[in-house]
């Protein structure tokens, strides 16, 4: 492209100012962030902290002696292996779950059945309804079933959620019809296009819900707190909100539990943040 | 309300309790065998409440050893979280095997359904038997004619304060009237920034209560509705409040209470007897520069009786074993055992011939106000009634409403909730 | 058999996550409609004989209890305060990341949307030790600069803001996200002519940006909106709706009355308040959005 002397003179300036605008905004951003890092570098460090340095006035930043022990007394003495299993095998389960979805939306793209357009409705009509109106009646429904204080009744209430039905189907639009009308002319079964079509070209989006499944299910605490009598099936939350209520001024052994928490999902996310990132745009959140 | 009068009356009287305290010789000494377990091995679950719950894993370590075909699986949780867990756990009649019941549980979950009755394991187990242990203890374990919570351990409130800070402020001894208390906690506030005399825990159901009563309140009528706003009941809580107000006790510290009482920050506070273990074990540098006393006095001195019954969850499918576990826990031995890891008081008689129990100058203190202690009255409602009153109090400490007219609104909901 | 299974597919395929939808979702609103009518308590969990029906009774109820009717001013202030200050600040981040040409930009998106992705019991257990008014780090910042201590949970108003800084550090993230996805999907080519008549950086936004995120704007507040609505986790975790009920929010007291003290019914009739609420308002901000682009 050619430009004239004057259009260049120009954009200089306008590089210049908005070198200054880079460097202004940056500073705005780091400043932000400092305050958006502080709890976690606080959580960190204080983790590492022995109880007397804990409980000194004025605070330390950091830590002065190093130790492990808070993390040592979370699984000696309080079951957090137990919380870590528990909350793993939900996890799972939640991965069962993102299958049932990826189905289901699967059903709502490639299929012209009777009742389809009302059933999606239904569909999407759960996404409004909110939690704190279905939290008493779905309780009383699973205690009528006999499984509350079970890890059914943890798993099975949030196993399936319309958003993520919306978001594949939303994906599995795009596939081409043809690609299924070839295989299914090769005596293929709608199970097995699913099977082996459908899911290798839906791995983008896969990918990222299994993410965000992932973060979900580590994360879940309501409803394991009121679902889970027996401390066989706590899950971390919940026995991290439990470590609160018991060592209430054990600020140190709180830090570690909490760190433990949210370690794991820090590392995951920034490793996968790309993908998770841009499942917005894959959203049609335009 | 008749029925409540007269169980308000039955506790009164049962709480004369240590005058009666004779030398109940423990007749459960031996081990009452294999008592219909043998064969399979079962896994019973024990909900303990707060700190002590922590220590319960040693001594069920000890009852295994004793039965190998039964293992005990310890849960602990909070005070306030174990209270919502029980009523989850009555809704799904899943739960526990064996509950650690504080007295003022008692009524409001025996009237749920959710305690076995004991009656068939007493008879089986001389260890359990009523007779071994403080009437007082005993009388909160009934509902009505049922026995359904077998005691464990009793406590009292007493007072304990930095004999070397309070000697600074002049005085040589503990307070001894309710005016010296207010006058000690004020001097000592004023040591400067940062520095108060007492803490008094808003969260504490059961202290409103307790100086009310030392007040000479009368906390029903005679017809047996409440009277929580009276004068006697007002001046009360006018007292407590007076420390917030003056600034001689926090509002809100943020500090738990063993730090702060080994940094002087807060040189004296009310509580149980399990303090001192724990002020032993994580303060060991005040060593001596501490001590207890029972409690000021305005008409009287009476502390809070208290303490934690165990009972058997009506759903358990192991009560044989959970009764077991039971008789082991009343046994005078287990106890005395129990006492030494986390000072906690034998609820059976015979445990308090105990050199230890006798002669130690700590529960000494205790004994002594064992004497002048009573517990709370013993009525389903007094969980959200004591609940209800730390939402008043809330209000008047934090913002200085008007005593008067908090306390009737109270007393007005009180009533609602013994309806 | 295979070939009926092979024409039922469609069926199959959207069998269990339908019923699972049902179950959960949309039988409970009828449950709860129903019990709304009920004294259900935990008697009655029991034993299903003991309810019974006492018609609008837990409404009325419900909408005398000086507490239910606190816990709705709270959530108003929450509301008020909060939906603005997400929207401000996560469009001002997003735009400000946006602009940026450097990689450091990029670490940026990471850092604002980490709080999102963690765990809300460890970030009430965090953020309570920094609030923590004798061994906390924002009093010993404050008092470090000469600045007097901050009753950041013990005063009901401050303890309301107090939450809504908690809240807003753990919402911006998603917020901001969504934002940015949305300022992708502007053209180039839009800024370029822009460019060319001369326009600066702040009318490039305020003149292009901002209208073209019309949707994406409408899009936060209705969410955020619904969200703060049903503000529960904060004030769960950390405040427990305390002192004196300052930080109680609608959805806190339908949890309290419903799993602290087993009054169902009348938790129940409470949800059905909040439920309602949301509804009209959703309702009314689609119509407000409707005339407006009415107008334009």
């Amino acid at each position: 492209m050619h430009t004239t002397t004057a259009g260049k003179k120009r954009s200089a300036r306008e590089r210049e100012s908005g070198k200054t605008f880079q460097w202004m905004s940056g500073g705005l951003l780091t400043i932000g962030a400092l305050f958006f890092l502080l709890p976690f570098f606080w959580m960190i460090l204080s983790s590492f902290k022995p109880e007397g340095e804990i409980l000194q006035i004025p605070p330390t930043f950091w830590p002065k002696r190093f130790t492990m022990d808070n993390f040592a007394y979370l699984f000696e003495n309080m079951n957090f292996g137990v919380y870590l299993k528990n909350t793993l095998i939900i996890v799972l389960f939640s991965f069962v779950g993102l299958l049932l979805n990826a189905i289901a939306g699967f059903g709502f793209a490639k299929y012209d059945f009777k009742g389809r357009n009302a059933l999606f409705v239904l569909v999407l009509a759960t996404m409004m309804i909110p939690s704190q109106v279905t939290m008493i009646p779905v309780y009383l429904i699973l205690n009528s079933l006999g499984l509350t204080n079970t890890m059914t009744g943890i798993v099975l209430p949030g196993l399936v959620g319309a958003f993520a039905i919306f978001l594949f189907r939303q994906f599995m639009s795009t596939i081409p019809t043809e690609l299924m009308e070839a295989t299914r002319l090769d005596g293929a079964s709608e199970y097995r296009i699913f099977l082996q079509i459908v899911l290798p070209i839906s791995k983008p989006i896969l990918a990222v819900q299994a993410i965000l499944t992932f973060i979900a299910g580590w994360n879940s605490f309501l409803w394991p707190l009121i679902i889970a009598n027996d401390e066989s099936l706590y899950t971390l939350s919940v026995g991290l909100s439990l470590l609160k209520g018991q060592y209430a001024a054990k600020f140190g052994l709180q830090m570690a539990g909490a760190t433990f928490m949210v370690a794991p999902v820090i590392v995951l996310f920034t490793y996968f943040q790309k993908h998770i990132i841009e499942n917005f745009s894959i959203s049609g959140m335009k | 309300m008749k029925k409540t009068l007269a169980m308000i009356t039955t506790v009164a009287l049962g709480a004369g309790l240590l005058a009666g305290c004779g030398t109940n010789k423990g007749e459960g000494g031996a081990n009452a065998g294999d008592g219909g377990s043998a064969g399979k091995k079962v896994t019973i679950n024990v909900w303990g409440m707060g700190e002590e719950a922590k220590t319960l894993p040693t001594v069920a370590a000890a009852f295994e050893n004793e039965n190998p075909k039964i293992t005990i699986k310890v849960q602990a949780l909070p005070w306030d979280q174990g209270h919502d867990k029980l009523l989850t756990a009555i809704a799904s009649k899943k739960g526990p095997d064996v509950i650690q019941m504080g007295t003022s549980w008692i009524p409001e979950f025996a009237e749920a359904g959710a305690l076995a009755d004991l009656a068939p394991y007493v008879e089986q187990y001389p260890e359990m038997k009523p007779e071994n242990f403080y009437e007082g203890a005993v009388a909160a374990g009934k509902s009505g004619d049922k026995y359904v919570s077998s005691p464990w351990y009793v406590e009292t409130r007493v007072l304990y304060y930095r004999a070397d800070l309070l000697k600074e402020a002049g005085y040589d001894k503990a307070p001894q009237t309710w005016e010296e208390l207010s006058d000690a906690a004020q001097k000592l506030a004023a040591r400067g920034k940062g520095k108060y005399g007492i803490s008094i825990d808003p969260k504490e159901q059961s202290l409103g209560f307790m100086f009310s009563r030392q007040n000479g309140a009368k906390w029903f009528t005679e017809d047996g509705k409440p009277n929580f706003s009276d004068d006697k009941f007002v001046e009360a809580v006018k007292y407590i409040n007076s420390f917030y107000q003056n600034g001689s006790a926090p509002k809100d510290l943020g500090l738990d209470i063993v730090p702060a009482f080994k940094e002087g920050i807060l040189p004296m506070f009310i509580s149980g007897p399990w303090m001192i273990k724990l002020i032993q074990d994580q303060a060991p540098e005040i060593e001596g520069k501490w001590a207890m006393a029972v409690l000021p006095k305005k008409e009287n001195n009476i502390s809070l009786l208290g303490g934690s019954n165990l009972s058997i969850f009506e759903y358990s499918q192991n009560k044989d074993a959970a009764a077991k576990f039971i008789a082991f826990m009343s046994k005078p031995e287990t106890q005395l055992k129990w006492m030494e890891q986390t000072s906690s008081l034998p609820a059976a008689t015979a445990a308090w011939e105990n050199e230890k129990l006798k002669n130690d100058e700590f529960y000494k203190v205790i004994g002594e106000q064992l004497k002048a202690a009573q517990p709370m009255p013993v009525i389903p409602a007094w969980a959200q009634i004591s609940e209800s009153y730390l939402k008043h109090f809330e209000a008047i400490y934090r913002s200085n409403a008007d005593v008067k007219k908090e306390l009737e609104a109270f007393n007005a909901e009180a009533a609602k909730l013994m309806k | 058999m295979k070939g009926f299974l092979n024409k039922q597919a469609p069926y199959i395929f959207i069998a269990p996550t339908l019923i699972l939808l049902t179950l959960f979702s949309i039988v409970p609103i009828l449950v709860a409609l129903v019990i709304s009518f009920s004294d259900m308590d935990l008697g009655g969990l029991a034993n299903f004989d003991s309810i019974s029906f006492i018609g609008f009774d837990n409404y009325i109820e419900v909408l005398k209890d000086p507490v239910f009717l606190k816990a709705i001013l709270n959530t108003l202030f929450y509301v008020v305060i909060g939906v603005p200050l997400v929207i401000l600040f996560s469009l001002a981040i997003a735009l400000l990341i946006n602009l940026g040409t450097s990689r450091i930009f990029k670490v940026f998106r990471v850092v604002y949307y980490l709080p999102s992705v963690t765990n809300i019991v460890a970030v009430a257990v965090v953020w309570s030790y920094l609030y923590n008014p004798a061994l906390g780090l924002f009093n010993y910042l404050l008092n470090s600069v000469g600045l007097p201590d901050v009753p950041w949970l013990t005063e009901p108003t401050v303890a309301k803001l107090s939450l809504i800084l908690l809240a807003l550090w753990k919402a911006i993230g998603l917020n901001m996200i969504i934002f940015i996805a949305a300022l992708q999907g502007v053209p180039k080519s839009y800024y370029e002519a822009a460019e060319l008549d001369g326009a600066n950086t702040w009318q490039q936004v305020t003149r292009i940006t901002i209208p073209m995120l019309r949707f994406a704007i409408f899009f936060v507040s209705v969410t955020t909106m619904i969200g703060w609505l049903q503000f529960f986790e904060e004030p769960f975790v950390m405040t427990q709706g305390g002192p004196l009920d300052g930080t109680l929010s609608v959805a806190l007291f339908i949890y309290q009355n419903g799993f602290k003290f087993n009054n169902f019914g009348y938790a129940a009739a409470g949800s059905f308040v909040l439920f309602v609420s949301i509804i009209v308002i959703t309702l009314v901000q689609l119509r407000l959005q409707k005339n407006e682009s009415d107008m334009t």
